[in-house]
């Protein structure tokens, strides 16, 4: 076989087959980068399916499913089913209390009533709780205010020690060297203000605080502000969805104007901090549905506090959800139980769910729940107690309650991304053939090259398919390098997705000094050339400090103006950038670079079988 | 051991440009036996190398003008791929022009013909080429490129390459054309050495003291061949 050593020579003994190396390579790492993504964002929009409201759901908006209960009992007695629970959802009205004017903004709001426990359960609540301590900043900041309410209490209290300690914790020097004579001179000439201020500048510091005021008065200090006495609070409240015994909402990451995502993707509290879980309460407003289906006259309102806020992830979730405790949304719908008139008897109507969230168990999948669902609700039917004066709604009567999947709940979203990732695909494939025609090309200029060697080939007794093999397996060289290359490339640019988002739209000072110092360096050597009177280097060089020099200044203006945002989680739904390489797709995206770099391969091949070995003899 | 080993009959050859037919050979008849060494003379243009190209097999004569037979065997009735190991086995061809693999060491391109499908095998064709070019006095020249050898190396190096499959038969088209005569004596010299050792050697030459060195000369003049 000499069509291996052939070819490798013929491969590194010239810089254009790196070239077509090189757009396999660009080509395949774009295509595996694009797809990677989109599959990444669809697998994104299955999971936060199952996060958010388990597997399968079981819907009859407005109205609910009375006794409730006993459904969920019937659902969980099933292997099939893992867990349930009953969610109350509206939408309403948010009146948020900022601080700052008069002005009380409101915001519409997706209300859902959970039970904690049985929520977490079926889907990933209890991960998506966003604050497990108070932060440091906002903690000193509420310790001031403390402070400042309770001032007259403390201060009053302090007793001389107390007083000197308080002095020398706070010192600037003025009680450098002094004697108990002057302290105490000092003491006494302090005002009330002084107090209050040197007490405030330890609020930062809570234990020297904490020594200065003494157990007492750290008591008093704390009494409204149990969240800074105990951490574990925060997260706590959170999933209980009460705060000191009360009923309390937790608000989505992007409902309050609290928190501004920042550029590395955590979270800060926006402004001076004062924002975060803010202490008054917001206020809830719905209008209610009344039995037979109109709507009430009067809105319903509930006023409550913030126990924690969530972050699923889903942009659109996380900027328009509020949950609230089952019972108080129940309340706003007027879906709790009452006692109400039925042919003159005064009867309890039973509580109502408006959905039923069902999380699979292990290994079953979310249509083979979805029947289990329905042989469940159909059970629920039969087995009502006939004496009962109301019954469950009938689901085959067409405006009965749905069960769907989290996919087919949200098909219209789900289908058309799908249906994109194939587009992607196929258009994609399309510079298959740009890459093709270079191969062709590239090739082909190789093979007129080429034509005596073909010539002394067949002298010596190769056959024309021999010659065809030496191109086929030179195309395959170059597939297959461009694939691996670009499968490098391709992982690399989709695994650092997010760096390169980030540095996108803030990108690094350094980079654009970098680039103009290379430019200069390119321009030195540029003129360098210049003086040896070859053209190629000087028009070259030229082109490298332009290309360089004006990507610098580009990068250097797009700083300026701020960077450019990619990924705008209101319009991509979610908040992060998908960082995982789709394996499956990028193999099969190389192999096509391997197939089409060998197809491709094949018409010059064939050119070099046709040559006339005497032709190509003839001459020097 | 006067066996014809190539035999031409009424060869014609000719060339078609465009609209007008440049014939070349015009009825070439003649018979070498195994172990001669003949001298092809002729003026420039008058179909010497078409000649040998015909008897090495790299191309066809007119169709229904002519054979070729090797050892009796009609090269016109041979297969294309029975014809690509008629040029493998049986023939080694040396040009005036060395056309070696520029990207190949001496070494590969002396090697080459042995890896083709019917050559003698990768492991047979190095023990061989390096036996050849230390007879050569290449034995310090195996890895440089040809670009770096001398016009006398690099006809040394294609001769080697020519006979790596010990072919029965070799043609050398003007070997010594592009070299002074000293250079072209020793070439000559391995020529005449490898003839001793019973190859059969047809070589084309328009010098006629180059020629005295063959056994036996013919020449080509308007198409036929021609006693000298
Ligand atoms: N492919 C071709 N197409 C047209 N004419 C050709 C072709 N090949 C050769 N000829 C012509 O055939 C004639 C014989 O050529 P050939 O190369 O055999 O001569 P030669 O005797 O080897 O000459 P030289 O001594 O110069 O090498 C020449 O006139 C040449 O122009
Ligand atoms: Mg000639």
């Amino acid at each position: 076989m000499y069509q291996p050593l052939l070819t490798t020579r013929y491969l590194t003994s010239r810089m254009i087959p790196l070239l077509a190396v090189a757009a396999v390579a660009l080509c395949v790492a774009l295509v595996i980068v694009v797809i990677s993504v989109m599959t990444g964002f669809l697998d994104m929009v299955r999971n936060s399916g199952r996060t958010l409201m388990g597997d399968v759901v079981v819907d009859y908006p407005l109205h609910g499913i009375p006794d409730y209960e006993r459904l969920i009992a019937l659902m969980t007695a099933k292997p099939e089913i893992d867990a349930a629970t009953p969610v109350v959802d509206t939408w309403g009205l948010l009146r948020m209390p900022y601080p700052a004017g008069d002005a009380k903004e409101s915001t519409q709001v997706q209300i859902w009533g959970i039970d904690p426990v049985s929520f977490s359960q079926v889907t990933g609540f209890d991960e998506s709780l966003q604050w497990e301590a108070v932060p440091p900043g906002t903690a000193s900041g509420m310790r001031t205010q403390a402070i400042d309410r309770h001032a007259e209490e403390l201060i009053l209290a302090l007793d001389q020690e107390s007083k000197q300690r308080l002095l020398t914790m706070t010192d600037d020097g003025a009680l450098e060297g002094a004697d108990t004579q002057v302290i105490d001179k000092l003491i006494d000439g302090q005002q009330f203000q002084d107090w209050r201020a040197r007490l405030q500048s330890l609020s930062s510091t809570p234990e020297l605080l904490r020594e200065a005021i003494g157990e007492e008065r750290w008591a008093v200090l704390h009494s409204d502000l149990p969240r800074l006495l105990d951490d574990r609070l925060v997260l706590e409240e959170g999933r209980t969805l009460l705060r000191n015994g009360e009923p309390a909402m937790v608000s989505g990451l992007h409902v309050s104007r609290g928190n501004r995502r920042t550029r590395q993707g955590t979270y800060e509290i926006e402004g001076n901090g004062y924002w975060w879980m803010p202490r008054f309460d917001a206020i809830l407003t719905t209008i209610p549905i009344t039995s037979r289906g109109g709507l009430n006259d009067e809105p319903q309102s509930i006023r409550l506090p913030f126990a924690n806020e969530f972050a699923s992830g889903v942009f659109l979730i996380d900027k328009t959800r509020v949950m609230v405790p089952l019972e108080s949304a129940q309340k706003l719908t007027e879906l709790q139980s009452r006692k109400g008139r039925l042919n003159g008897e005064i009867v309890e109507r039973p509580a109502r769910a408006t959905k039923i969230l069902v999380r699979a168990s292990e290994g079953v999948t979310p249509y083979e729940l979805k029947v289990v669902v329905r042989d469940t609700y159909a059970e629920f039917e039969q087995t009502h107690s006939p004496d009962a004066h109301w019954a469950p709604p009938a689901m085959r009567s067409g405006s009965g309650p749905e069960v769907r999947t989290w996919e087919e709940q949200n098909a219209d979203f789900i289908g058309p991304v799908e249906k994109e990732r194939e587009l992607m695909r196929t258009l994609f494939s399309i510079i298959y053939l740009v890459c093709g025609a270079l191969i062709v090309a590239i090739f082909w200029a190789i093979v007129y090259e080429k034509t005596r060697d073909i010539g002394i080939l067949r002298s010596v007794g190769a056959s024309r398919s021999g010659i065809v093999m030496i191109f086929l397996l030179y195309g395959l060289f170059v597939g297959v390098l461009g694939a691996l290359a670009g499968i490098g490339l391709g992982w690399l640019v989709t695994s650092n997705m997010e760096t390169i988002h980030e540095s996108l739209s803030m990108p690094p000072m350094w980079l654009g000094v970098a680039l103009l110092i290379l430019a200069a360096i390119f321009a030195i050597m540029t003129f360098r050339a210049s003086r040896t009177g070859r053209l190629l280097p000087v028009l070259l060089g030229s082109l490298g400090t332009l290309t360089v020099g004006g990507l610098g200044i580009a990068e250097l203006l797009v700083r300026q103006a701020g960077g450019i945002v990619l990924w705008d989680p209101s319009v991509y739904y979610f908040t992060e950038v998908p960082n995982t390489v789709d394996w499956p797709s990028a193999l099969i995206t190389a192999g096509g670079a391997v197939l089409c770099s060998v197809l491709a391969a094949a018409i010059p091949a064939a050119k070099a079988a046709d040559i006339d070995p005497i032709g190509a003899l003839r001459y020097e | 051991m006067s066996s014809p080993i190539l035999e031409a009959r009424e060869l014609h050859k000719t060339y078609h440009l465009g609209q007008v037919d440049v014939p070349v050979l015009a009825g070439c008849s003649f018979t070498i036996n195994a172990g001669e060494f003949v001298a092809v003379l002729g003026s420039s243009g008058s179909g010497k190398s078409t000649l040998l190209h015909l008897l090495g097999g790299l191309d066809r004569p007119d169709p229904d003008s002519g054979d070729i037979l090797h050892n009796g065997e009609s090269l016109s009735t041979y297969t294309a791929s029975r014809l690509d190991r008629y040029r493998a086995e049986t023939v080694g061809f040396v040009f005036q022009f060395y056309h070696l693999l520029p990207e190949l060491n001496v070494m590969e391109n002396a090697m080459l013909p042995g890896l083709v499908p019917s050559g003698i095998g990768s492991q047979a064709a190095r023990v061989r080429a390096e036996l050849l070019l230390n007879q050569f006095g290449l034995a310090h020249r195996l890895e440089h490129r040809p670009r770096e050898l001398s016009g006398g190396e690099r006809q040394r190096t294609a001769i080697a390459r020519a006979l790596v499959n010990d072919p029965p038969i070799l043609l050398a088209d003007e070997p010594t054309g592009n070299l002074d005569e000293k250079t072209g004596g020793e070439i000559l010299d391995l020529l005449t050495a490898s003839h001793e050792q019973g190859r059969t050697i047809i070589m084309v030459t328009h010098d006629e003291t180059i020629a005295e060195r063959a056994d036996r000369c013919v020449r080509i003049s308007d198409g036929v061949l021609l006693p000298r």
